[in-house]
């Protein structure tokens, strides 16, 4: 079986964003861009269909920033194939495209199975999984927590609010999006993720003309207050009644008020 | 004078005996050659004599056996004084059998003066194996018990140790005792006392009723059981705990001179490849000496009785470990020695997983060790392995890679927000990488990021510019040092991280060298970076501040009037012997010091260190921290406040501040002890507490 | 045509609270832009008499969607959507609307807005407010056509808004053609009986070292119970033993995101802080003026967590 990994890449959350000067963007040049932590997932889950079902996996990644490392870091973890997608696409943050742009490489590249991971901190317009899924013409199934071969078809478990998941006959070729795996992501020692990058090459595809957003950005804007504590000051019984008109007015209260 | 028969039968025993003792010794270093690497001999050669003096010093007072347990030691000693002595006396007993006409009895001179000698230490040495021998099967002293969670291999759990034990100290009994009974039976026939032999001559008083054709018979045996045993048991020797006489001094002599590097890593060996890359899987994936530990190993579990992983109850016991390797060897040596790979892996026989990650590599275990063993080493090689290979992490510690991996700090934040402890300081602190400074001062991880530490850090910084000291840091240049990353056996991240501040580094200037706030960076700024080609001088912050205090460059407005004790940082202390100057400091601003019994070389680890900090406690028993708390306690007096106000523990490195701060509310002894750092006492002695208050830390 | 539409969230049987929320605000919206509000449910047509709130409830009959279906709810939705054409589509961004929102977006060429917090009319456009990065940046968003579907967050609106009684005339369709193609349902599996995952919860309570001993957790717990959420921890607490390693939030422990993260005695470590930093509003209680949990907390109190849990416990009881 051929199991496809989307790695992308996002917005590392630890730094500091900072808006553009118009406010419709982040401040792109001093962003760091890291794998987004659900797709670290998608791998794990790949990986370990390759140890129970001698799966290939083939890890391919829009040409981001930092896309090299991420794809040699799987290369290091064990996926046999990395390629990346390469075109002007930094500025694009619509999930639309980049499915667009991944699709074509997708039928290109070998598979059975495309995971990924279940969304990102950017995807604005929609998750890239299901987006795949529509734009490759293949079922799809999001919030994945566990995959098993079943002869032709794939056993997927989904899961729902409150722990509840179901169960999935899912006929191949098909688009996963990936929550979780049965075990965390492996850790890549950097010796061999360095000796990866020196021995191993990735494949270059190249993009296709880039679909142009169907929504507009009115404002990029930081929620107000900060995280900076207020503090609530008075006798417990008032700090208690200003909590509770917190809750009351973030709308935390709705289950005691069922 | 032996007969001519028995002298022939003698020297065939001698040539069976001598002979396979040989083969087993060959087997035996053929076995440590095994190990990768091999002695630096240019360097060995070039500094022979004066490893030899200190092998002299060293062996000839069993200095390193002082160290713990006295009266065990003096036994030792005794024992030690006696088998020395009877290499001499052996050999005389020697050519008694063999030379017509020499005898040492009844002469006066120098021989005399010999028998004194061998007399006493013949009661002596048999006085010291018999207390010795009570000490393990009759009190069974409980130090040479392993806790049931550690992996013991089948022969050590079968007691092996035991038999050893009394085969060894058995044969001492009986060839000391032998010898020395001979020659009172040799006194007896000559029906005389010798003054020479005073012990021997009380002996012989008591055997006078023997017929002296009884007693020739005795003298005949006792020459046998004297000599004959020896031989008897050379093979046996070779491989039995009892070799630590010939591999203990062996290793001191091999030893790397410098203290530091011997608890330090092994370049050449942490990076020796084996077939399956780095570190140890099996026995011969190990570097030559940690398979010539096993050897050299006596087994007193010293270092367990020291391990801060073993106090906390974790199946961690670095003997153990030593011992397992030792009689692994014993089951295996022919194979091994012959150069088959290992039927079995180190993780088999050897230690378990959770041994393996249990070591806070505190060197505590390397410092006791009385023949030179580093147990230590062996777990980081193992970690290697298991990095290498991939093996399932601890979750904490896999976060805390990865976050090194793309932050450069443990802390899963921005390499920007490394200077965020630097606002709200009254002046700017100059980039070294943008203008040449005296001092780069290379902050770390802890002392950056940990809020607990940070505000130490701000009165560090205000001392420096108080002192008028040209410094400077190098801003979000600067990754953590890399030394636990080391430590924990991820041996490419440390790479990665050591070229990024290597990187760093070249960009700066400083005419003076580096100061460092964490002990562990100073270790990897002075040691390991330097096999890459670069040297620093590496300083302490405590002994900037001494120096500072010494010239009166600052200078103490009033004597600090607290009682306090001062905990040895392993990384300061062990690993770069730097003990005097935070007590310096505290003599200077008339600070009550306190020892706490575990001090200096022999502190007590914290439990942070090698890469704990980041992982999920394991332990069953009293955390390393906490027992620490409970022992300054004790040292200064449990009665709480006194007029001199809540007592300190005083620390000087950031992991320390964060986990006895913790250890002192979790062993709930908050208001009894008062966790301080070096540099904010010297802060209040100099007047600085003020203005960190009025920088209004996080209080809103 | 015109209208919103809000799609019904159901799972055996049990209509999701967000139903109501979505339905909520899809009544405000409808009213702001002077149109009708459509509710679909989806396989279950006696839970279509719960939407008083909607001007019609469009039951859809076919058997194949009584039990969720990736494939047979999105034909289903989009076979809605083209027929009726709303202008503004409401779905949950949970894990059925994910599945559905995108790919109905791509099949029906209609902008989506997904992590929706916020919604408004603006100069008669509807303007999307996305909470994208971890909730650091607020993102509004308008369609660049006249047709949206928006995935909303969980908890965004009050759910009451949507409870309201009503008369809605509820139009039975069968829609026969939906199938549910290549995936087929096999079974649910409820939660495991074992330890709740805190990392699921909306709600939590963290108690840290102020607690000081095993006892004091009770009161603390019935304040969890009082907000309808659950215990968690930090590592000392966890260490100790006084609750189970699968409460522990922090480095060494889970990582929450929380709607809401009410932490008492909990100093605040970077350990942590690290676990917990991404819920959406921390409450610190805290005698300690200057622990660092005030550094991300939202609102903060200093003061004996003694006094003020079973002060608030009683405040929430009432």
């Amino acid at each position: 079986m051929d199991v496809l990994v989307v790695l992308r890449q996002v917005p590392d959350l630890v730094e500091d964003l900072e808006l553009n000067a118009a406010g419709t963007d982040l401040e792109r040049d001093s962003l760091k861009y890291v794998l987004n932590e659900f797709d670290d997932w998608a791998l794990e889950q790949a990986l370990l269909l390759k140890e129970k079902n001698g799966a290939l996996v083939t890890v391919l990644a829009p040409d981001l920033p930092e896309a090299d490392t991420s794809l040699y870091t799987a290369l290091a973890k064990g996926a046999d194939r990395a390629a990346k997608v390469s075109g002007d696409f930094v500025l694009t943050r619509s999930s639309h495209a980049l499915a667009d742009i991944l699709a074509p490489a997708i039928r290109v590249l070998p598979h059975d199975v495309v995971l990924t991971g279940v969304q990102s901190a950017e995807d604005l317009d929609g998750q890239l999984a299901v987006l795949l899924g529509s734009y490759l013409g293949y079922p799809a199934v999001s919030v994945v927590t566990d995959v098993a071969v079943d002869g032709s078809s794939l056993i997927v478990r989904k899961e729902f609010a409150g722990g509840l998941c179901a169960e999935y006959e899912v006929a191949l070729p098909c688009v996963l999006g990936i929550q979780a795996a049965v075990r965390t992501p492996r850790y890549a020692p950097v010796s061999r993720v360095r000796a990866v990058s020196k021995e191993k090459k990735i494949e270059v595809l190249s993009a296709g003309g880039i679909r142009e957003s169907d929504l507009r950005i009115v404002a990029f804007r930081k929620p107000e207050g900060g995280r900076r504590a207020d503090m609530i000051t008075g006798d417990p019984d008032s700090v208690a009644q200003q909590i509770v008109a917190i809750l009351r007015q973030r709308g935390l209260l709705k289950r005691s008020s069922e | 004078m032996l007969t001519p028969a028995e002298k022939i039968a003698f020297l065939c025993l001698a040539a069976v005996t001598l002979g396979l003792a040989t083969r087993n010794a060959f087997l035996i270093l053929r076995a440590i050659g095994r190990g990768q690497g091999q002695p630096n001999w240019p360097v060995i050669k070039r500094t022979l004599p004066r490893r030899l003096a200190r092998l002299a010093v060293q062996v000839g007072l069993t200095r390193p056996v002082w160290r713990q347990r006295p009266l065990v030691a003096l036994l030792h000693y005794l024992l030690f004084a006696a088998f020395s002595f009877y290499v001499l006396v052996n050999l005389s007993d020697l050519a008694e059998g063999y030379l017509a006409g020499y005898q040492t009895l009844h002469r006066g001179g120098i021989v005399a003066a010999f028998n004194v000698v061998a007399d006493t230490l013949s009661v002596l040495g048999i006085g010291a194996m018999a207390a010795l021998l009570v000490r393990r099967f009759v009190i069974r002293d409980r130090r040479f018990a392993f806790r049931s969670n550690v992996l013991l291999y089948p022969r050590v759990k079968a007691g092996g140790i035991q038999r050893d034990s009394l085969i060894v100290g058995g044969f001492i009994l009986l060839h000391v005792g032998s010898r020395w009974l001979g020659q009172a039976c040799q006194l007896a026939a000559s029906g005389a006392p010798d003054v020479s032999e005073p012990l021997a001559s009380l002996l012989a008083r008591a055997l006078q009723p023997v017929s002296p054709a009884l007693l020739e018979v005795g003298v005949h045996v006792t020459w046998w059981m004297a000599l004959g045993l020896i031989l008897l048991f050379l093979p046996y020797f070779v491989r039995s705990k009892h070799i630590h006489i010939f591999f203990g001094p062996v290793n001191w002599l091999l030893y790397p001179d410098d203290r530091a590097t011997r608890v330090g890593l092994r370049e050449s060996e942490a990076k020796s490849g084996n077939s399956t890359g780095r570190g140890a899987t099996r026995l011969e994936d190990l570097g030559w000496r940690q398979v010539l530990d096993a050897y050299a190993c006596i087994m007193c579990n010293r270092c367990q009785d020291v391990c801060p992983a073993y106090a906390a109850g974790t199946p961690l016991s670095p003997s153990a470990l030593e011992i397992n390797k030792r009689y692994w060897l014993n089951d295996h040596l022919v194979e091994f020695a012959a150069g088959k790979t290992s039927s079995e892996g180190l993780l088999d026989f050897a230690l378990s997983k959770e041994a393996v990650w249990a070591c806070t590599t505190c060197g505590a275990c390397v410092e006791v060790c009385p023949v030179g063993n580093a147990p230590m080493l062996d777990i980081v090689a193992v970690r290697q392995a298991l990095i290498e290979a991939g093996s399932e992490l601890d979750p904490g510690l896999q976060k805390a890679l990865e976050s090194f991996a793309k932050h450069g700090n443990s802390f899963g934040q921005s390499a920007r927000a490394r200077i965020r402890w630097t606002t709200g300081l009254p002046f700017k602190i100059k980039d070294a990488r943008k203008e040449p400074v005296d001092y780069l001062w290379f902050v770390g991880d802890y002392a950056a990021f940990d809020p607990r530490s940070q505000q130490v850090t701000r009165l560090v910084a205000q001392l420096l510019n108080a002192a008028g000291i040209d410094f400077g840091i190098l801003y979000d240049g600067e990754r953590n040092s890399g030394n636990d990353v080391r430590r924990v056996g991820e041996e490419g991240l440390f790479e990665l991280l050591a070229e990024q501040n290597l990187e760093q580094l070249a960009k700066a200037e400083f005419r003076e060298g580096i100061i460092t706030t964490d002990p562990h960076s100073m270790h990897a700024l002075r040691y390991e970076y330097a096999t890459r080609g670069q040297s620093f001088r590496v300083r302490h912050y405590t002994q900037v501040l001494a120096d500072l205090l010494r010239t009166g460059r600052l200078s103490a407005g009033h004597a600090l009037a607290y009682r306090a004790t001062y905990h040895d940082p392993c990384y300061l202390g062990r690993y770069n012997r730097v003990f005097d100057a935070p007590r310096q400091i505290c003599a200077l601003l008339g600070v009550d010091l306190v020892e706490m019994p575990r001090n200096r070389a022999s502190s007590f680890c914290c439990g942070a260190g090698g890469g704990q900090v980041w992982q999920a406690s394991r332990l069953g028993g009293e955390r390393p921290s906490e027992a620490r708390i409970r022992e300054a306690l004790a040292t200064l007096g449990s009665n709480g406040p006194s007029q001199r106000g809540v007592p300190l523990f005083l620390v000087a490195c950031p992991k320390d501040y964060a986990m006895y701060t913790d250890a002192v509310k979790t062993s709930g002894n908050e208001g009894k002890i008062v966790v301080r750092d070096i540099g904010e006492l010297v802060a209040e002695a100099v007047g600085l507490g003020i203005e960190e208050a009025s920088l209004g830390r996080r209080a809103r | 045509m015109a209208g919103v539409m809000v799609l019904a969230e159901h799972l055996n049987g049990v209509l999701a609270d967000l139903s109501f929320e979505l339905a909520g605000k899809g009544r405000a919206m409808a009213d702001a832009l002077a149109e009708p509000l459509d509710v679909a449910v989806l396989g279950a047509p006696t839970l279509a008499s719960e939407f008083g709130v909607a001007d019609r409830v469009i039951a859809v009959t076919n058997t194949t969607l009584e039990v969720y279906s990736p494939t047979a709810y999105r034909a289903a939705l989009a076979q809605l959507i083209r027929e009726y054409q709303p202008r503004l589509v409401l779905v949950g961004n949970t894990s059925i609307g994910m599945d559905l929102a995108a790919a109905v977006s791509a099949e029906l060429s209609l902008p989506l807005v997904s992590y929706c917090t916020g919604l408004r009319i603006d100069d008669g456009q509807i303007v999307a407010t996305a909470q994208l990065y971890g909730g650091k940046v607020l993102v509004d968003a308008l369609p660049a056509t006249d047709h949206c579907i928006v995935a909303v967050l969980a908890g965004s609106f009050p759910a009451d808004a949507g409870r309201r009684p009503g008369q809605p005339s509820i139009e039975r369709r069968e829609l026969a053609g939906v199938t549910s193609g290549g995936i087929r349902f096999r079974r649910l599996i409820q939660p495991e009986a074992g330890d709740v995952d805190i990392t699921r919860q909306d709600i939590l309570v963290s108690v840290g070292r102020g607690i000081q001993s095993q006892e004091n957790l009770e009161g603390v717990e019935e304040l969890a119970r009082a907000l309808g959420g659950e215990l968690c921890a930090s590592r000392p607490i966890v260490d100790n033993g006084w609750l189970p390693k699968s409460r522990q939030v922090g480095k060494s422990g889970l990582t929450v995101r929380p709607r809401l993260y009410l932490a008492v005695g909990v100093s605040g470590a970077p350990e942590h802080l690290e676990g917990m930093r991404g819920a959406e509003c921390i409450i610190a209680v805290n005698s300690d003026p200057s622990a660092p949990i005030f550094e991300v907390a939202d609102y903060g109190v200093v003061a004996d967590l003694f006094e003020i849990v079973p002060a608030l416990t009683d405040r929430l009881k009432q």
